[in-house]
């Protein structure tokens, strides 16, 4: 190997990369904002009675967790400016791009949170004399919040790993100003190194403390 | 060098001691010598240390003092920190438990076969075919190629028992068999057990079921605080206890059931 | 600006959008394949009794979970050959990125599911006196890899989803010769959703196919 590794060449354009990791990080917050909400507004609709609501929400997510997140964000930047004649900056499209993305993926958790509480527990607000909306806001709500948050989290660490393909679309994130950066330097195996590393940085507490979540839950409900 | 006589114990159980952690102790110096052809019952309150009994008999369990015994050769033996256990002759004990246990992913005729060609390199020919007579024995002969899960909870024990008695064992553990299984389940369950206690069948089993204890026991041990309390034939353990902690936990138990 | 969608025009590119579907199903099974099996083993040497195996196969499998697989393709496209010396044609590139990153999710899938099969199961294997071999290849294997298969193949529909960043490195496949027809004909709408429409065909009735074959196997696993 000819190869001689240079750091240098990275921790010079350290700013570069800073820079870039700001915006991923706007990006991800951003994303899961959107998400975290309107997730949970469309697993209503996913649920409700009506099948003219429910059908539409269903697809929704379903043509979400069923394609590539790249196409719907290379979609998204080429075809909304053309089929709605609105011009947004890079960035704010990267947001709602992604952010329909996590909306998709969050209402299937919260979906799933909703309807893993037990039906013994309605029975029993049923028994104790607790209205509809009681049940649903005193009973089911709280316990599908809580059993949620584990998804919820992996979700919104996949999503910041998922923020990296706006690169592809001209969105300057992390891994954009890396591939510039190990373009113009001629350094891809420092400069790669470097962003993953960065990349890693960021996800693995976050994946950990969901580990760590998920095994205490674990032992509660036992 | 003994010779095994004919009065020689078929189990021993000397001082066991077992504990998890260091605060809980659910077995403290616990004796018990079995006579072949006894059936045996252990009855008691919960947390006393029954099922941990049966499981250390089976070699489950660590025990931190104490041995175990069969026809004489111990096969369980506490030295140090470590458990040493015989599997050779564990292999001669037999256990149900109280959760079926059967293995999912074979058919009944797998669930039965699978231990004879293991361990005593048995063919499958030869296996299936005592399979069959003991499913038949048992009711059980149209479920061969079933499933566990198409089976109801007491067809899935009748199994759970025809699996172990594959192994011709010289004694049977019954850990609590009755208690997940649907009270009208209960009975065709008992009935199997009956039917081997007839046909001589050594057995120690722990049960909430006091009147099946009465009929299938030939003695019956109170258990609690991880002892033996009283030790006698089922007329006098449950039906005129010397010891007062017997008779209340008897009183009790009767009060509730009935 | 007014436009006018004309899907008339996707005919004239189905040939071009089949070969391009060819590839990405050929690149996901070759994948599936290598890195299922690249996944067991992994997830076996996290069980493993020897704490250093452990702790690079736990590396490992964070690592590649941790970090975007677009920064992965990029690094073995660009970095690879560089310390290897050698060539690496984009596809070489792809399958092992591809590769590498079933087998991080797999093995998570191998572990979990090995730990799914209850100490029960093993106090039977005791009871009966089976031999440890048995134990494993007659019991506790087998159980492991039947938990295992639901979300296998959603692994396998997640690899098929990200194999559509191999065209980020110039490999001709749906998502790339999808993009190449957009471009050069100034119809991203129309291309874009029927790419985005393949993809959904192929996924949507496997996910649904995987939530059956899920109920079934946890009830037969049941018992």
């Amino acid at each position: 190997m000819d190869y001689i590794l240079d750091l240098g060449a990275v921790t010079r354009n350290m700013d570069q990369l800073w820079q870039g990791l700001g915006v991923t990080l706007l990006l991800t917050l951003a994303a899961n904002a959107i998400g975290i909400v309107a997730g949970f507004g469309l697993a209503l609709l996913v649920l409700n009675r009506l099948a003219i609501i429910r059908i539409p929400a269903m697809l929704f997510v379903e043509f979400f967790r069923c394609t590539p997140a790249l196409i719907q964000i290379v979609w998204f930047f080429y075809c909304v400016p053309m089929l709605f004649n609105v011009f947004l900056d890079p960035i704010t499209m990267g947001i709602l791009a992604l952010g329909l993305n996590l909306t998709a993926f969050n209402a299937e958790a919260y979906r799933a949170a909703i309807q893993g509480v037990p039906r013994e527990h309605l029975d029993a607000g049923i028994a104790l004399g607790l209205s509809p909306a009681q049940r649903i806001l005193n009973i089911v709500l709280p316990q599908a919040l809580r059993n949620s948050v584990p998804v919820l989290l992996t979700n919104g660490i996949g999503i910041f790993q998922q923020s990296a393909l706006v690169a592809i679309v001209g969105v300057a994130d992390l891994m954009y100003q890396g591939k510039t950066l190990a373009t113009e330097t001629y350094r891809p195996i420092e400069t790669f190194t470097v962003v993953a590393l960065i990349y890693l940085a960021i996800s693995f507490p976050v994946s950990q403390f969901v580990g760590w979540l998920e095994r205490r839950r674990g032992y509660a409900v036992r | 060098m003994t010779a095994p006589i004919a009065s020689a114990p078929l189990l021993c159980i000397r001082d066991l001691h077992k504990s998890y952690g260091e605060h809980i102790k659910v077995l403290q110096g616990l004796n018990i010598e079995m006579k072949p052809g006894e059936r045996v019952v252990v009855i008691g309150p919960s947390g006393g240390g029954k099922s941990t009994l049966l499981r250390v008999v089976m070699g489950l369990e660590q025990i931190q003092a104490g041995s175990v015994s069969l026809g004489g050769k111990p096969y369980i033996d506490a030295r140090g920190r470590k458990t040493v256990i015989d599997t050779e002759l564990r292999r001669k004990i037999g256990m149900v438990f109280q959760h079926y246990t059967l293995f999912p992913h074979l058919s009944i005729m797998e669930n039965l076969v699978l231990a004879p060609r293991k361990v005593n390199a048995e063919s499958r020919a030869s296996a299936t075919e005592r399979g069959r007579k003991i499913l038949d024995r048992f009711g059980l002969a149209a479920k061969a190629d079933a499933y566990p899960s198409q089976l109801s909870g007491g067809q899935k024990q009748r199994v759970a028992i025809a699996r172990a008695l594959m192994l011709d064992p010289q004694l049977m553990l019954f850990d609590e068999v009755t208690s997940a299984l649907d009270p009208e389940l209960v009975a065709e369950v008992e009935a199997v057990i009956l039917q081997l206690a007839e046909q001589g069948m050594p057995m120690m089993m722990v049960t909430h079921d006091m009147w099946f204890a009465r009929n299938v026991a030939s003695r019956v041990i109170f258990c609690a605080g991880g002892v033996v309390v009283e030790d006698g034939p089922p007329e006098q353990v449950l039906g005129h206890p010397r010891e007062e902690r017997t008779r209340e936990f008897i009183n009790r138990v009767f009060h509730i059931k009935t | 600006m007014t436009m006018t969608l004309d899907f008339a025009i996707l005919p004239r590119f189905a040939d071009a959008l089949a070969l391009g579907l060819w590839t990405t199903l050929k690149l996901t099974a070759l994948c599936i394949i290598l890195g299922v099996g690249l996944g067991f083993l992994i997830g076996l040497a996290r069980s493993s009794r020897s704490a250093l195996i452990r702790a690079i196969a736990g590396t490992f499998v964070e690592f590649f979970r941790g970090t975007p697989v677009l920064i992965q393709l990029f690094w073995i496209f660009f970095c690879l050959p560089l310390i290897l010396g050698v060539e690496l044609s984009n596809f070489v590139s792809a399958t092992i990125a591809l590769t590498l990153y079933m087998g991080a999710i797999s093995s998570e899938t191998f572990r979990s599911s090995l730990k799914a099969v209850g100490a029960e199961q093993m106090d039977a294997c005791i009871a009966l006196g089976l031999p440890r071999r048995a134990q494993i290849l007659n019991v506790i294997l087998p159980q492991a890899v039947l938990r295992a298969i639901p979300t296998l193949l959603s692994n396998c529909i997640s690899l098929f989803k990200e194999s559509a960043l191999v065209s980020a490195v110039g490999m001709a496949d749906l998502m790339f010769i999808g993009q190449n027809i957009s471009n050069n004909t100034a119809r991203p709408v129309e291309v874009l959703t029927a790419v985005a429409l393949i993809y959904f065909t192929i996924a949507f009735p496997l996910t649904r196919a995987v939530t059956l074959i899920e109920k079934r196997m946890l009830r037969k696993l049941a018992a």
